[in-house]
Parts: C-alpha cells; sequence; structure tokens
C-alpha cells in the first residue's frame, strides 16, 4: 500500500516536471554601439519580438514540452575580435544554439569557422559572399544582398538618370570591398562605370576631402551602398553642403531613416534609397506600426526579414522535435515553403547564386526621398525593377 | 582646378584644426596644471554635444545660448567629478589616468543607456554656401572657424588677464612655489578641470551639428587631442595652438589629394617621427 502511494506521488512530481515550463536560450550578437548600431537594434528587436509572440502563447512547444524563450544579447561593436569573444562566450558558457547574428560581413567571416564547427545556427545580415555559400552550413540570410539587387537596382536608376560615371564612397572593409565588387558588376552590367572610388576607414565623420576628391572628378552621381546609416546621412549632409547638386544614390540597405535625421529633409530631398519593405501589404504595416508602438522609434527596413527567418526556425523546431539537434532544425526549416509571414508568403532560395539556399526571397523596392520621406516609385524582384 | 583645391582643403583645414585646438587645449591645461591625462576628455566633448543638442533642437535656444549653456553645464559637472573622483590620484599619475579610463567607459556606456545609439537629428546652425569665384565654402563651417577663434580667444583673456588664469600658470609652472606664494592650489584644480571640459564641450557643441550627435563622437576628437598635444607638447598652450592648426591642415590636405587611408597613417607617421626626434613635441619643455 506505502509503496503504491510512494509510486504514486513519485509518478505525480513526474508529471507536474514535464509540465514545468523549460528555458531555451538564443543568442544575439550584433553590433549595439558605433555607427551600425540602427542596424543592430533592428536585429535584436526582431528577436525580442519574435520572443514575444512565442512566449506570449505559452511558450514554444517542442517534443511535449514548452520553452520559454530567453535573448542573451552581446555588442560585437562590428569588430571581429569582440564578435569572436563574445560568440565563443555564447557557445560555451551560455550553451546557445541559435544565434541571431552575426551582423556585419566581417566579423561574419570571422566567425563562420567557429559556428559551422560548433553546428550553431546563425542569422546574419552579412552582405559579403563568404558569409552564407557552400561553407556555411549552419548560416541564414534573410535579407537581400547587394549581389542580388544591385543589378535590377543599377539597371533602372541608370536607365531613370541617364548616368554612366559613378562615384562610391566604401568602408574599408570586407562589407565595404564585397560590396563594392557587386555594385562595380552590377553598374557595369548596365553601361555604367566608377570613375571615383574613395575608401575610408569606418568609423570616420569627415567626408568633406574625399567629397572634394570626387567633385573635381566628372562623376555625375554618388553611390552610396555599404555605408552604415549614419554615415550615409553624414555623406550626404556634406556632400550637398559642398554645392552637390547631382543624384545621390543608396542602392541597398535600409538607411532612410537616419539619412533624414542626420541631413535633415533639405539635404535629403532627391535621394534615391532601397526600400524592402511595401507598407501597403496590412500585415506589414501591423508589424511596423507595432514596433513603433514598443520602441517609439522608426524600423528600419530589414527588421521583418529577420522576425520572419526567427519565427520560421521556431516553427523548424517545432516540426522536428528538438531543440537542440541544429542539423534535424535546419532540414526543417528549409522544408518549409510560401511560409505565412508578415512580409507575405517567403520562400528559401539561393543555391544557384551562393551555392546553399538559406537565403530569404521576397521583393524589393526602390524609393526616393520627398518632402521628408520615402516614397516608392518601382517594385523589383531578382531580375528587373518597374 | 588645383588652386580651387589646394584653397578649398586650406579652409576644411582651419575648420578641422580649429576644433582639434579647442580639445587640445583643455587636455593640454589639465596635464600642465595637474599632471594628469584626462582620458575622459572625448567623452565631455560628447557630452557638450548633446547638452546643446537638447537646448538648441529641443528647447529652441539660440545656438550660441545653447552653447554657453552646455559649456557652463559641463563645466560645474567636471569640477565636480574633480573633486569626487580625481582628488585622490593627485599626484598619483598612472592612477589618474586609469581612473579617468574607466570614467570615459561609464560616460559613454551612460549616453548609450539614457539616450540610445541612434544619431540625433541636429539641424543646421548655418545654411548655404559661400561661393568665392569657384571656391565653395559651407557656411556651417566657416561658421565653426568664426566661433572658435573667439572662444580661443576669450581663453587667452582668460589665462593672461584674470588673478585665477595667472594662478593656474603660476601653479603650472611650478606648483611648489605657487604655493609658497600663497596660491591656494586645492581652489585651483578644480577650476581648472572644469575650464579644460568646458572646452571640450563648447567643441562638442559647435561640430554636432556638422559630425552629428551620438553617444561614440566622443572617441576621435580624443585620439586627434593626444596626437596634437604630443606634436605641440604636452602642457604647452601655445604648442596645441599650433599642433592643432597643423593637424587640421596636414591631414585635410593629406586626404584630399592622397585619399582618406593614406591620410590616417600619415598622421600617425608624423606622431611617430615627432616622438623620435623631437619628444618634448615643437613647444613642449625638455624633461631634465
Amino acid at each position: 500500500m506505502r509503496g503504491s502511494l510512494i509510486a504514486l506521488a513519485a509518478a505525480g512530481l513526474i508529471a507536474t516536471g514535464a509540465q514545468a515550463q523549460e528555458e531555451l536560450k538564443i543568442g544575439v550578437l550584433v553590433t549595439l554601439s558605433g555607427a551600425g548600431a540602427t542596424w543592430g537594434n533592428a536585429m535584436k528587436g526582431a528577436a525580442e519580438l519574435a520572443a514575444e509572440d512565442v512566449n506570449k502563447a505559452g511558450g514554444l512547444d517542442v517534443g511535449g514540452k514548452k520553452y520559454k524563450i530567453r535573448l542573451i544579447s552581446y555588442d560585437d561593436q562590428f569588430k571581429s575580435s569582440e564578435a569572436i569573444t563574445a560568440m565563443n562566450r555564447l557557445i560555451a558558457e551560455d550553451k546557445v544554439k541559435i544565434v541571431m547574428g552575426p551582423m556585419g560581413s566581417a566579423p561574419a567571416v570571422a566567425l563562420a569557422p567557429i559556428t559551422s564547427q560548433a553546428k550553431v545556427i546563425t542569422i546574419t545580415m552579412a552582405f559579403t559572399p563568404k558569409a552564407m555559400n557552400a561553407d556555411t552550413p549552419y548560416a541564414f540570410r534573410p535579407v537581400l544582398p547587394t549581389g542580388i539587387f544591385a543589378k535590377p537596382q543599377a539597371d533602372w536608376v541608370v536607365k531613370k538618370l541617364g548616368v554612366t560615371k559613378i562615384a562610391g564612397l566604401f568602408p574599408n572593409d570586407e562589407t565595404g570591398q564585397a560590396i563594392f565588387k557587386d555594385n562595380e558588376i552590377a553598374y557595369e552590367a548596365v553601361g555604367a562605370k566608377f570613375v571615383a572610388k574613395e575608401v575610408f576607414e569606418r568609423e570616420r565623420t569627415d567626408f568633406t576631402p574625399l567629397l572634394i576628391r570626387i567633385m573635381s572628378t566628372d562623376a555625375e552621381a554618388i553611390e552610396l551602398d555599404g555605408n552604415s546609416p549614419q554615415t550615409a546621412g553624414l555623406i550626404v549632409k556634406q556632400a550637398r553642403e559642398l554645392g552637390w547638386d547631382k543624384p545621390i544614390i543608396r542602392t541597398g540597405g535600409d538607411a532612410t531613416a537616419d539619412i533624414l535625421s542626420v541631413a535633415g529633409k533639405e539635404a535629403a530631398e532627391g535621394v534615391y534609397v532601397h526600400q524592402p519593405l511595401n507598407l501597403g501589404m496590412p500585415e506589414t504595416k501591423a508589424f511596423v506600426d507595432r514596433w513603433k508602438e514598443t520602441y517609439k522609434t522608426e524600423i528600419n527596413g530589414f527588421t521583418p526579414f529577420f522576425y520572419v527567418n526567427m519565427h520560421m526556425l521556431f516553427e523548424g523546431m517545432k516540426k522536428a522535435g528538438t531543440v537542440d539537434d541544429t542539423d534535424k532544425i535546419l532540414e526543417a526549416t528549409l522544408a518549409l515553403k510560401d511560409f505565412p509571414s508578415v512580409l507575405g508568403p517567403v520562400n528559401w532560395t539561393g543555391k544557384e547564386q551562393f551555392g546553399r539556399n538559406h537565403q530569404l526571397s521576397a521583393p524589393f523596392y526602390v524609393g526616393q526621398i520627398r518632402n521628408g520621406q520615402a516614397e516608392t516609385i518601382a517594385t523589383c524582384d531578382a531580375n528587373t525593377c518597374k | 582646378m588645383t588652386g580651387t583645391l589646394i584653397a578649398q582643403s586650406l579652409v576644411n583645414g582651419v575648420v578641422l584644426g580649429m576644433t582639434y585646438v579647442l580639445v587640445a587645449l583643455g587636455f593640454t591645461l589639465i596635464f600642465g596644471i595637474m599632471r594628469m591625462v584626462n582620458f575622459a576628455h572625448g567623452e565631455f566633448y560628447m557630452l557638450g554635444a548633446f547638452v546643446t543638442f537638447f537646448a538648441f533642437a529641443q528647447f529652441q535656444i539660440p545656438f550660441i545660448v545653447s552653447l554657453a549653456i552646455a559649456a557652463i553645464i559641463i563645466g560645474c559637472f567636471g569640477m565636480l567629478i574633480e573633486r569626487v573622483i580625481f582628488r585622490p590620484f593627485r599626484g598619483n599619475e598612472l592612477n589618474g589616468m586609469i581612473a579617468a579610463l574607466g570614467l570615459a567607459i561609464i560616460i559613454q556606456n551612460a549616453a548609450l543607456i539614457m539616450w540610445g545609439a541612434d544619431p540625433k537629428p541636429m539641424p543646421s546652425v548655418a545654411t548655404g554656401i559661400l561661393k568665392l569665384g569657384p571656391l565653395i565654402f559651407p557656411w556651417s563651417r566657416l561658421y565653426v572657424i568664426g566661433a572658435a577663434a573667439v572662444i580661443i580667444a576669450l581663453f587667452y583673456v582668460v589665462i593672461t588677464h584674470t588673478s585665477l588664469g595667472r594662478a593656474m600658470r603660476a601653479v603650472a609652472q611650478d606648483t611648489e612655489i605657487a604655493l609658497v606664494q600663497g596660491i591656494r592650489a586645492e581652489r585651483i584644480y578644480p577650476f581648472a578641470f572644469g575650464l579644460s571640459v568646458a572646452l571640450a564641450a563648447l567643441a562638442g557643441g559647435l561640430m554636432g551639428p556638422v559630425f552629428g550627435v551620438s553617444p561614440t563622437v566622443g572617441l576621435a576628437p580624443m585620439l586627434k587631442a593626444f596626437i596634437v598635444v604630443i606634436i605641440g607638447g604636452l602642457g604647452s598652450i601655445p604648442g596645441a595652438l599650433l599642433g592643432g592648426l597643423l593637424l587640421g591642415i596636414v591631414e585635410s590636405f593629406a586626404s584630399t589629394f592622397l585619399g582618406a587611408t593614406v591620410s590616417d597613417f600619415l598622421l600617425l607617421a608624423l606622431v611617430m617621427l615627432v616622438l623620435i626626434f623631437r619628444p618634448w613635441g615643437l613647444m613642449g619643455v625638455r624633461e631634465a
């Protein structure tokens, strides 16, 4: 009698134990200070909102257990050395298997061997082809890199503006170098070329000498791809101050809010920008409003992509029935087709271009800043803009 | 064409130079009087930029008044910091430096927490450009030259014509004799510190419309201040003036004619040359 009572009590304890919430730790490794902080905060916020969705619903239901998502964040200051330290900590001490990040190309390239070996899934913003390719089985990239959007956007801009001589300003690191290469290919394919290329250290704030150099060439437009949002704003401001009245183009990387904030409405007027979002889509608008309400700032165009990628991984975990086996999670996540999201139905692509289909595919838009707002003037896919 | 480039580079160089002078003056003042390397100097520049932003952009106070407010607030804050944090380290150069480094990290991260990493929308003070033939000078930059010149002139008057200024110079020249003469060094130190960081704050506020307002803007001026005082001589005020202008002009010319990356390394090469051949700086005093 007593034995069976004890057995019953033990069974009861085990049963309640199974109902108790487990914790799923997810790492966030992005740039939270300095020129790239806008994007880092975008990625961190995306992770936070996705985690909020899951936790509010009672937790992530995987393999019969409910997991509460807990985010562990580190700032890499856009430096590979800091990123490596933080990632080692996330893997060894915090024991995470999924990381939102790294953000920049230089940290991404530095971390790829570490995360591949530890089988840690990463969600990166890095535009360099080295960040997501045949050698990085665990990396995802939800935002379209220059390699994809530069050509259709350049094609459209060159035709519309009739310019053939471009001047570019690029940061002197992996991001800047990779983006310059992609831009060069894109512009040359449509008959334009770079007549000036100024390279500078990422922390620079005084661009007047570089702009003076550019103005002494016969450049007809300035291209700002690859620059952090704050830097892009400073360049626009200083260029207009020096009397540069020809077109300024920012092919890629949502920087509109910062360009307006730093350069001011007047200077930013007429700048061509890349827009990753279509606010005409109700799900997207609802997400943008949610961001504004939660964080009280303008959303960065990249945010929804990271939010969607995070949710797709959660779905992958549910389908695979595990939160630790990243190989199974990968398989299940990549099997998702036409996944309904705040961007509309999304799919994976990239096998042909990058050697691995871990690239999220979505349409994008070309906008022009008019009177303090970016107005959409063309819709694009991987091939053309209209 | 080259003439235009040279003239534009020169003006840009003087603008940069004047900013560097403002930041370096305070830096060298603290070293001259207190024998302390203030690693947190750049962060007071940053705080000055923020206070000016809040006064000018949010409360719509006229720019010059905003600058004055920033100088006074940061100056008083500096005096408080000196009493509270640096007094225990007086005479102890190394530990004072480390304390300053810690202070820099605290101030920068406090700013990050309070105000976020995104740059603040600082409106321009002077818009439009001055065209002299083919030369184009943005008014916003010419404004900086003018304002900085006024501030430096005022500083000069304070240093040479007020008793407090003369007392500071006496303490800098020889603390013991100054004490013997009846100068209360205890009173001088907080005032000197406050004055020096007020200068940095003014520089930050003045350059806010040009270079932006965010928690990390203080790092670059800090490094430049170091370079200026090494070239000009640690503790020498004329040295800071000369070194600042020289640095600004060299940097501007190098960036315009050789590109940004070459310019960056050229400046540091210049520092190395000075350290090798004339380590006490162009106008510094050779240490016995």
